[in-house]
């Protein structure tokens, strides 16, 4: 059981004129992936609950427990002594706090929280192509056609490897703008990806979008 | 035919040929003559051969120019805003057409008649009662009149237009299915309206939040040398990059010439940002091509009227009175007040701008304070300005986005300055009250930091520091030479020390003018009460790279060489004995010398880097005081919509999968529907890291000056750090204003351009009031219109 695949394409063509193109890493959602994926996000949720648990100590032990009889503060103590009863994520919490000094814990417990809201199981990224509008990137970037001079395939190395990667050349600007920037996919995919972005744009190449399956529907035969 | 007339004709034509038997008999020798000499056989040969060509040239070029023109151009956009009031009733679409297959859709008119629409549109009808210039409206959305663009729902026996469009819409759809008998495939494009009453709008490119980047060149012009030696070397580096891109240029393989739809992009961002205000003013007027339905009141219901309306009569007269004659009053004082604080502001930059000479620096570039006040000078010359700006705004229609970067510039700066006084407020209120102790506690950190401390350090330098075996001789006399001038300088610190309350009462006093203000007065004393250490470090700097260099120099000599000048290289040279012996001696005594002036040096240069470290931090503080963006974070979180970074398109799936049959041939698509995409054009707000964009600007600035190799080498060897000009430093702040500030007659006739405040209500001489007077005008344009079926 994998929680990722190599990167593969999907086309959304609903006319041909209006392309999207993803790549993800999704593998195919199989019963087993979704319980699998459902336990992880559990997980996650624990343990981030587990984290704010020990800010929450942390704090409650620097700040006095609440005095006064006001509902809030009522409802805070309520809470408070539901929190600080003897349970084991308490306990845990109140050992690290007795191990570790405050000024560690709680930018370390911060940190992973971040790390935790951050981290993604998959990724996927995504290409639309409107013709006469322009390009846009999924990082959320537009780019007109009037602006774009060249969509193209490039090689660089990375590491000890050689990357194909898609790129746009925009008018007037310094940088080439990546297409698939964290992904990268293999070179049959930026290939295909490249034949389809200029036969959208510029309606080159063979006419035969009708091919291509209908618009909709995971064209899953592509997977490097 | 009638036999009769057949008879009458035939006797017609008998008659004609005996009449006129010369004509008959030349006609036929002339046909003779034809025959003879083949004209008839070459005419039915050029006919025959012009049919042939029609039949294979021009029919097959005429039906291969139709299937390219529906398979190339045939993609039709439309754009559609969402918001619109849709029923399933029929309808009239108006909107612009850019061109023949590219719409944008500003309003869905129900129960009209699109004939009488399209004449409503011609003779400007939908456009009465428009508040500001209708061509105004037709300049800036680029299209010389509004059309008539299609149906909704449109009844099955009913025949429009072939280009027109026909959408389906209904109240449960949001999107429309929209179709059209011209195009092959079809480009929804659906969007939220911008409402410009809340200033909302889009755009192509993010808003920007500073002035636009001026005499960038001008602003760096005036740095030192070595600044300049950098951006020599940026300047080269961004030429380099611009001859690649230039490269990249001429080795695209094919140029695609924008076709209409991708030029008309620009074009339909305004139009869309227009689309409210046009729907509003469009339905406000459809009654008026509409049956008539309304008419006009009777003499009683006036009466009652009249008598209902009479309290709210007589506040709007009295209201009327107040802006006719005592407005302009208080308006005129107001100005002069003005005009006598930018004559103030005036002199005082001068001053503060005085050089004297062009290179020397002027009074802003030395001292915090002078800083500081000429920006809030500067600001206060300029907000006049940019109100009157603001105030033009009003009389043009909200749709117009040009000013709003304006608008949110001015309170951005006006929020600022609002906010920096009530912290000053707290601030000075606080140092004026514990004046004493603020005056004790500096005073006490001047004697322990900049003179307890220095001293212990130079003490400690002198005898041995951490087992270091240093010459004593030369640190006893370093040592003693730097603690006599602190002693001295301690002695001026104490005579100082009576007047420090009232210098710190001042700095207080002076906190309500905007906590900024002691901020900088507080960096200028520090500047001012660290002379010594910063001279300190210059003497050290110097002797430790006088040392160095004379060691460099001896070393060439130890090696036999030589530095020539001329030629900027090393030489060997032929050395005397002598000479090669008191240089190595020299050499040897130089360099055990080394140490002991280094710890020296080392312990002068740290003072120096915490010294600016600190006043770094004091210019970060009033760079945020006098720059955050918190206006457009407020708006950010307020209304995204303010602040518009860009556009968005997202692909939705449509509801009814496009058949799959219909591709073999591309007629076929006309009849059955042509594959419909839906796209959503969403506007992105602004990105937080290009609102504080200048501040990363300022940030990579001040790291390129400090922790550059060109510092650190500067450094090591001894020579001067020099400190980042302050032009550099505060070029986030001067971001705000203009580059030339207006003059004081430009200021003068700026104020008294604006127009003056409208009155409420427009009272007739005569006696008669409004309400009559609105309702004749409203009765003479039905008869204008003629189609009033009842007169007043």
């Amino acid at each position: 059981m994998r929680l990722t695949t190599t990167p593969y394409l999907r086309i959304r063509r609903p006319s041909p004129t209006t392309a999207e193109f993803t790549v993800s890493t999704l593998p195919p959602l199989t019963p087993s992936l979704r319980m699998l994926l459902l336990s992880i996000t559990l997980l996650r949720t624990v343990l981030s609950l587990q984290l704010v648990l020990i800010l929450y100590t942390l704090w409650a032990s620097r700040s006095s427990p609440p005095s006064s009889s006001s509902p809030l503060s009522l409802l805070l103590a309520h809470l408070h002594h539901a929190l600080t009863s003897p349970s084991p994520p308490a306990r845990l919490a109140s050992y690290l706090l007795a191990h570790i000094p405050g000024y560690a814990l709680a930018p370390a417990c911060a940190g992973a929280l971040y790390a935790l809201a951050r981290a993604r199981v998959h990724d996927a990224e995504s290409l639309l192509v409107l013709r006469g509008l322009g390009v846009q990137t999924s990082g959320g970037r537009f780019i007109p056609t009037g602006k774009i001079r060249d969509v193209l395939v490039n090689e660089a190395f990375r590491g000890f490897e050689v990357r194909t990667y898609l790129v746009v050349v925009v008018d007037g600007e310094d940088d080439v703008v990546v297409v698939f920037p964290r992904l990268l996919p293999g070179a049959r995919i930026v290939e295909r990806v490249w034949r389809g972005v200029r036969e959208c744009l510029y309606e080159e190449g063979k006419r035969g979008w009708e091919g291509e399956g209908g618009g909709r529907g995971i064209e899953g035969g592509w997977r490097c | 035919m009638h036999p009769f007339s057949v008879l009458t004709l035939a006797i017609f034509v008998a008659g004609y040929i005996t009449a006129r038997w010369a004509l008959v008999t030349r006609l036929y020798e002339l046909a003779i003559f034809a025959w003879d000499k083949g004209v008839i056989v070459r005419a039915t040969q050029g006919f025959g051969f012009l049919s042939l060509a029609f039949l294979l040239v021009f029919i097959p070029v005429q039906q291969i120019a139709r299937t390219e023109a529906i398979l190339h151009d045939g993609l039709m956009r439309v754009f559609w805003p969402v918001d619109i009031a849709t029923s399933d009733l029929p309808g009239v679409i108006v909107g612009w057409r850019n061109s023949s297959l590219d719409v944008v859709v500003i309003a869905v008119l129900d129960h009209v008649d699109p004939k009488s629409v399209e004449n409503a549109l011609k003779t400007g009808i939908l456009l009465r009662n428009a508040p500001h210039s209708v061509p105004r409206i037709f300049e800036l959305c680029g299209q010389p009149s509004m059309h008539v663009l299609g149906v909704t729902n449109p009844s099955p026996d009913s025949n429009p237009d072939p280009s027109w469009v026909r959408a389906a819409t209904s109240p449960a759809q949001r999107v429309p299915c929209v179709t059209c008998p011209k195009a092959s495939s079809i480009q929804t494009i659906v969007f939220e309206r911008p409402i410009p009453l809340r200033m909302q709008y889009i755009s192509l490119n993010p808003i920007a939040l500073s002035l636009a980047d001026k005499e960038d060149s001008s602003l760096y012009s005036v740095s030192d040398a070595s600044e300049a030696e950098d951006e020599k070397q940026e300047r080269r580096n961004k030429q380099k990059k611009h001859v690649l891109v230039e490269k990249l240029r001429s080795h695209s393989v094919v140029g695609h010439a924008p076709s209409q739809k991708d030029q008309a992009l620009a074009k339909i961002v305004n139009q869309i940002n227009w689309t409210w205000e046009l729907e509003h003013l469009l339905q406000k007027n459809v009654p008026l091509i509409g049956p008539r339905p309304k008419r006009t009141l009777s003499v009683s219901e006036r009466v009652v009227e009249h008598a209902t309306t009479m309290r709210d009569y007589v506040i709007l007269c009295i209201w009327d009175m107040i802006i006719l004659y005592v407005f302009p009053i208080i308006r005129r004082v107001f100005i002069l007040a003005l005009l006598g604080h930018r004559l103030a502001a005036e002199v005082l930059l001068r001053v503060l701008e005085w050089r004297a000479r062009p290179s020397s620096p002027a009074l802003k570039d030395i001292s915090a304070t002078a800083q500081q006040v000429e920006i809030r000078l500067q600001q206060f010359c300029y907000w006049p300005m940019q109100y009157v700006k603001l105030r033009l705004r009003k009389n043009d229609w909200e749709s117009v986005t040009t000013s709003h970067p304006d608008y949110i510039r001015f309170y951005n700066s006006l929020w600022l300055v609002a906010n920096d006084v009530i912290i000053g407020i707290a601030l000075g209120s606080y140092i004026i009250e514990n004046a004493g102790w603020v005056a004790d506690t500096i005073s006490m950190l001047l004697s322990t930091y900049t003179i307890q401390a220095l001293q212990n350090s130079i003490s400690w330098l002198m005898g041995w520091p951490a087992g270091l075996k240093l010459n004593s001789e030369l640190a006893l006399f370093l040592g003693d030479l730097f603690l006599w001038v602190i002693d001295y300088w301690s002695s001026c610190i104490q005579t100082l020390q009576p007047l420090l309350p009232h210098i710190i009462w001042f700095i207080g006093f002076s906190s309500f003018a905007g906590a900024s203000m002691p901020i900088a007065l507080f960096s200028d004393l520090l500047s001012m009460l660290t002379i010594h250490i910063y001279s300190f470090y210059l003497a050290s700097a110097r002797i430790f790279h006088w040392q160095l260099t004379i060691l460099l120099s001896l070393f060439q000599l130890f090696r036999g060489k030589k530095y020539n000048v001329l030629r900027n290289r090393v030489d060997s040279c032929d050395y005397d004995l002598d000479q090669l012996l008191v240089g190595t001696i020299l050499f040897t005594l130089l360099s055990f010398l080394l140490p002991t002036v280094v710890v020296f040096y080392l312990n002068f240069a740290i003072a120096r880097m915490v010294i600016i470290s600190l006043k770094a931090i004091f210019d970060t503080l009033l760079s945020c005081l006098n720059h955050f963006p918190l206006f457009a974070l407020m708006l950010r979180a307020k209304d995204p919509r303010r602040l518009p970074g860009g556009i968005r398109f997202e692909l939705r799936d449509t509801q009814n999968p496009r058949p799959r049959n219909d591709s073999k041939s591309p007629v076929s698509t006309i009849s059955s529907p042509p594959p419909t995409s839906v796209i959503f054009l969403k506007p992105t707000p602004l990105p937080f890291a290009a609102m504080f964009h200048q501040y990363f600007q300022m940030g990579h600035r001040i790291r390129k000056h400090y922790l550059s190799p060109r510092v650190l080498f500067c450094l090591v060897t001894g020579r001067f750090v020099p400190p980042i000009h302050r032009k550099n430093l505060y070029s986030l702040q001067y971001s705000m204003l203009p580059a030339r500030r207006a003059g004081i007659m430009e200021t003068w006739e700026a104020l008294n351009s604006l127009p003056a405040k409208k009155r409420p209500i427009k009272l007739h001489p005569y006696g008669v009031t409004t309400n009559t007077t609105m309702m004749t005008l409203n009765g003479s344009r039905r008869h204008m219109n003629g189609r009033a079926t009842r007169g007043l």
